[in-house]
């Protein structure tokens, strides 16, 4: 039997309004041990009972521009596919050592033909053969509920189902371990639930783009 | 007064072929441009034995690279670089000169990430003229580098090179069985090179290099030193009326440097070499100190 129009439109309503009303918000900060916010910080939520939503496919992009991984740092959810669309006129030659995704896409130009499939959950650090100084980083989360800090260090992170969640933040330059960051907390309605990090940072040692003086660089 | 071939044309015309055949693969080339500008002293120009016959200067240099590379395969690259050179003294204008010259440099990495060790081949040659038909001439360089990166921190390299300068001209005989020019020199070096990145924008260099060959002195006349020398000529590049003479000896340079990043492209740097050459002869040693301060500017 089929209900009369505005019945399926109270239906609808009563569907759909609860899940609205409970979505929940989480508004985090970070900033670097000289107090001054920190951008590129990764912030993740894990629900505390691990329920989580069913994956949908996604491709991610991180391009390579002016022999640079843009952006620096990305965040996925585990499962997610990358792009690695090379937009300079030269070729690169991507890869990683990183446990959670080995690979390596040989000497190419354009946009390779595969993206890469990011399935276990960690950090994955990117390489350029070529130009040993290109350095970028993919966050591989287990959750789909994470966020990157922008240049004022805040993270937004929305649509968060109530609950208790472990919140924590990674930084590729963090001293310490993610796992010490981990804070409680539990989210109740749109409210923004505030975290804040302030997190030590190590210096970056990266290859010398610069030649020096009477030495051909390989830029 | 011999006066050999000039080669500069045929070089020239020589690298705008390669550069020309790199080119045609448009996207798999890349176009690179370096220049440093700045200030050396060197406190001992006329490799002096004797310390009242020491002269110092300082020079405005130029050094200038621009040219293509192209990777050959996945670890493999060659490049091909136009090099400009410029060297202005203060006071000895005589040995300011300006180069012309090309480079090229076959590099290759040996495996996978930023510590795989590499081997670079480089062979270079510069014409340098001095506007003084005995001075001018051909430097060459050729040599092979080994190097490798350890940790976040740290490269290491040894080097073999051959260098070798040949002057347009053979000045007059003044003694004879003295003939040749006595700037014609040539050498083999050995040299290592540890570098630390001190902090994230600071780089300081450590390097010794050890050359065995010829080296050109100059003097005031004196028959004594003559005895030791395959090639003598009158000269007045430092003002009064000398002698260059050429000598075999051994060469130990040991350098410090530091290096300052301004940017993606930008550098300061500040040098110091100190430099000591053993002559094969009874004559001695002398011994060179040179600062150089200069910016370095890659795209």
């Amino acid at each position: 039997m089929i209900a009369p129009p505005a019945a399926r439109v109270a239906m609808l309503v009563c569907l759909t309004l609860p899940a609205c009303a409970l979505a929940a918000r989480l508004s985090a900060s970070v900033h670097g041990g000289d107090g001054k916010p920190l951008p590129n910080a990764v912030v993740v939520a894990a629900p505390e009972d691990g329920r989580l939503p069913p994956l949908t496919k996604t491709t991610e992009v991180v391009d390579q521009i002016d022999k640079e991984f843009v952006p620096y740092v990305k965040a996925v959810r585990a499962g997610s596919y990358v792009q690695f669309p090379n937009k300079d006129n030269i070729r690169h030659h991507v890869y990683s050592f990183s446990p959670p995704k080995k690979f390596e896409l040989p000497l190419y130009s354009g946009t390779p033909a595969i993206p890469v499939l990011f399935d276990k959950p960690g950090i994955v650090k990117l390489g350029c053969n070529i130009h040993d100084w290109m350095l970028g980083y993919i966050y591989v989360a287990e959750t789909p509920y994470f966020g990157k800090s922008a240049r004022d260090g805040r993270v937004e992170v929305d649509q968060l189902p109530p609950g208790r969640y472990q919140v924590r933040v990674w930084h590729p330059l963090m001293q310490g371990s993610e796992t010490a960051t981990v804070q409680r907390v539990e989210l109740r309605d749109e409210t923004p639930t505030r975290v804040e990090w302030t997190l030590k940072l190590n210096p970056e040692y990266r290859p010398r783009r610069t030649p020096l003086p009477g030495e051909p660089g390989y830029r | 007064m011999q006066t050999r071939t000039t080669m500069a044309p045929r070089l020239l015309t020589c690298w705008l072929c390669c550069v020309v055949a790199l080119y045609s693969g448009t996207a798999r080339s890349e176009w690179g441009f370096d220049a440093t500008g700045g200030f050396t002293y060197d406190d001992n120009l006329s490799n002096a034995f004797e310390a009242d016959e020491r002269k110092g200067d300082t020079a405005a240099a130029v050094d200038l690279a621009g040219g293509y590379r192209q990777q050959l395969g996945d670890s493999t690259s060659l490049g091909l670089s136009l090099l400009g050179t410029s060297q202005s003294y203060l006071h000895y204008t005589g040995l300011s000169n300006i180069g012309l010259g090309a480079r090229a440099l076959l590099r290759t990495k040996f495996g996978l990430g930023a510590e795989a060790p590499w081997l670079a081949l480089a062979a270079q040659g510069v014409y340098h003229n001095y506007h003084d038909d005995n001075l001018d001439g051909w430097s060459y360089e050729a040599g092979a580098t080994l190097g490798k990166r350890f940790g976040d921190r740290w490269t290491v390299s040894g080097s073999v090179r051959y260098d070798a300068y040949v002057a347009n001209s053979t000045p007059p005989v003044i003694i004879p069985g003295l003939s040749g020019s006595p700037y014609d020199v040539y050498g083999w070096n050995v040299g290592v090179q540890a570098r630390f990145l001190a902090t994230e924008s600071d780089l300081v260099s450590l390097s010794y290099n050890w050359r065995t060959g010829t080296v050109t002195s100059v003097t005031e006349p004196d028959l004594e030193v003559l005895e030791y020398s395959d090639r003598v000529a009158r000269t007045t590049i430092f003002g009064s009326p000398e002698i260059a003479y050429r000598i075999n000896a051994n060469t130990q340079t040991i350098g410090i440097a530091w290096s300052h990043t301004l940017g993606q492209h930008t550098a300061f740097n500040v040098a110091y070499a100190y430099r000591r050459s053993q002559a094969d002869s009874e004559l001695g040693a002398y011994y060179a100190n040179v600062i150089s301060i200069t910016v370095s500017y890659s795209y």
